[in-house]
């Protein structure tokens, strides 16, 4: 179950890849963030570790269905274009992104020795990471920019989840913070945009 | 023995319910009144009343290939995994020569949109061509990541492997891949992302531009072909990633494996009715797109055994 919901995550972050459309890369933004929320119940339960069940839980009420919400709205009224074309071609990024991947999985290979638990999710979640570098720098707007942003989060969580066991509620809930932190500033970014249309 | 030749007649008689079902879900989603199921056995029967007439431009060509369209399909219903555990089944036939004779139906059909000297024949063979040339490597990863998973290369020893004993550690690549299948089979089978099945208008038609001077029991034979294509691939989507449900007696295994076409027609039919058309230079983004699925299917097995 653990290795489908993973294998859902990086599907959904590479779709969201070659995606050009903004309600599109949202909607794919938030099936990623689905499948880590019930990653995270999963491993959460099998622990039963009640701090992971809350912080899953958390995760798919704010980053599956707030967060896209939010940004949708935020792009409707700002009128930002919702067409975001990448600016690497399709052509290239179909062997980009199998190179970062084959790179990213034996660069994770020394470190999979340290963890305890599944080596497997420490590599997923380090191309993951990559990829969404790589869906930052490929866009030229402002909105997929902050969608990759977000997704870069969500590997991180990923990391956290998978690889210790459990981190602390208290961090979890100061990233969490921090991501509002983060939408905050976002929205300051897309008016000073609106301001230099 | 029974049960084998039986699953083939289910599958032959399937087929045209299938892509009528297809046709359906879509129009009862756009709230238009759907067509019934018996659709392709009443249009069958309509085509083979019809007078066939040929072009005089065309060879003898025109007169064998739809036979030879329609030939490889039914080898190929032949070699498909079994639907209920200990029903006969060929283990000796590889995913390579199945993929071999989906090619050769292929071969035939452009050559018959050749033959007529057509302009659209010509344009709907170029482009099918440039699209079935494209399928390829994706489709060899895929196989190929599957029957290593299966522990088999025989496409029906590997259906019968992954349902004794699914491979629960590889859940991850074995995802990757059913999704670079599926693409696959929507390419393949002419739906729409890819190719709309419906409009004899649309200059970017693939399937139906290489048909159009097609008459009578040729145009009967070359839907029945269509058909058969469509419900080879749902099976063998079905017996390669859904597989489960086959322990059962041979009847309610039958029973779940026709559940499962359905569930492929209908996945089928929802993304039809929810994506529009792909431009013709953009369909191989969608089957790189596939070939990415395929290789980390292959890359994730390798590397990390997940």
């Amino acid at each position: 179950m653990v290795d489908f919901l993973i294998g859902l995550f990086l599907a959904t972050l590479i779709t969201a890849l070659f995606t050009s459309r903004l309600y599109r890369l949202l909607f794919w933004y938030s099936l990623n963030s689905l499948t880590l929320g019930l990653l995270a119940l999963v491993i959460g339960a099998r622990l039963d570790d009640r701090a992971m069940l809350m912080t899953g839980g958390v995760t798919i009420a704010l980053k599956a269905l707030a967060i896209p919400y939010v940004l949708k709205v935020l792009s409707r009224r700002f009128g930002l274009s919702r067409q975001t074309p990448p600016g690497i071609k399709t052509q290239y990024a179909i062997m980009l992104v199998p190179a970062i991947l084959v790179f990213t999985f034996y660069l994770a290979e020394p470190i999979s020795h340290m963890v305890q638990g599944n080596a497997n999710y420490v590599a997923i979640s380090i191309s993951s990471l990559f990829l969404s570098l790589l869906l930052m720098i490929e866009h030229r707007n402002v909105a997929p920019k902050i969608v990759g942003f977000l997704s870069m989060e969500n590997a991180l969580f990923l990391l956290g989840t998978t690889a210790t066991r459990g981190m602390p509620m208290l961090v979890e809930l100061g990233i969490f913070f921090d991501l509002l932190m983060a939408i905050v500033v976002i929205n300051l970014l897309l008016y000073r945009e609106e301001a230099e249309l | 023995m029974i049960g084998y030749v039986s699953t083939i007649v289910l599958l032959l008689l399937l087929a045209p319910i299938l892509l009528s079902f297809i046709k359906a879900v879509k129009m009862w989603l756009l709230y238009k009144r759907p067509v019934s199921l018996l659709q392709g056995f009443r249009d069958f029967g309509k085509l083979l009343r019809k007078e066939t007439v040929v072009s005089e431009e065309a060879s003898a060509m025109t007169r064998i290939a739809p036979f030879l369209v329609l030939s490889p399909l039914l080898v190929a219903l032949f070699y498909l995994p079994p639907i209920a555990k200990g029903a006969y089944y060929v283990s000796f036939v590889d995913a390579f020569t199945l993929t071999g004779l989906l090619a050769l139906s292929t071969f035939f059909l452009m050559l018959l949109g050749l033959d007529s000297a057509s302009s659209f024949g010509g344009m709907g063979s170029s482009r099918e061509a440039f699209i079935s040339a494209l399928v390829e490597p994706a489709m060899i990863l895929t196989i190929f990541s599957v029957s290593m998973m299966a522990g088999d290369l025989g496409i029906g020893q590997a259906g019968v492997n992954l349902a004794e004993h699914f491979p629960r550690e590889h859940t991850a690549s074995f995802l990757f891949a059913a999704i670079s299948f599926f693409i696959l089979l929507i390419a393949e089978n002419g739906r729409i992302p890819v190719d709309n099945p419906e409009t004899h208008l649309e200059l970017t038609m693939v399937h139906e531009a290489m048909i159009l001077d097609i008459t009578g029991v040729y145009l009967a034979l070359i839907e029945t072909a269509a058909s058969v294509k469509f419900v080879i691939f749902a099976s063998l989507f079905a017996s390669l990633f859904l597989p489960f449900g086959m322990e059962e007696a041979w009847l309610p295994a039958a029973m779940i494996f026709v559940g499962k076409l359905f569930a492929v027609a209908l996945a089928v039919a929802l993304i039809e009715v929810n994506t529009a058309k792909l431009r013709l230079f953009k369909v191989p983004n969608l089957l790189g797109i596939a070939i990415v699925f395929a290789f980390l299917s292959l890359i994730t097995y390798y590397v990390l055994g997940a």
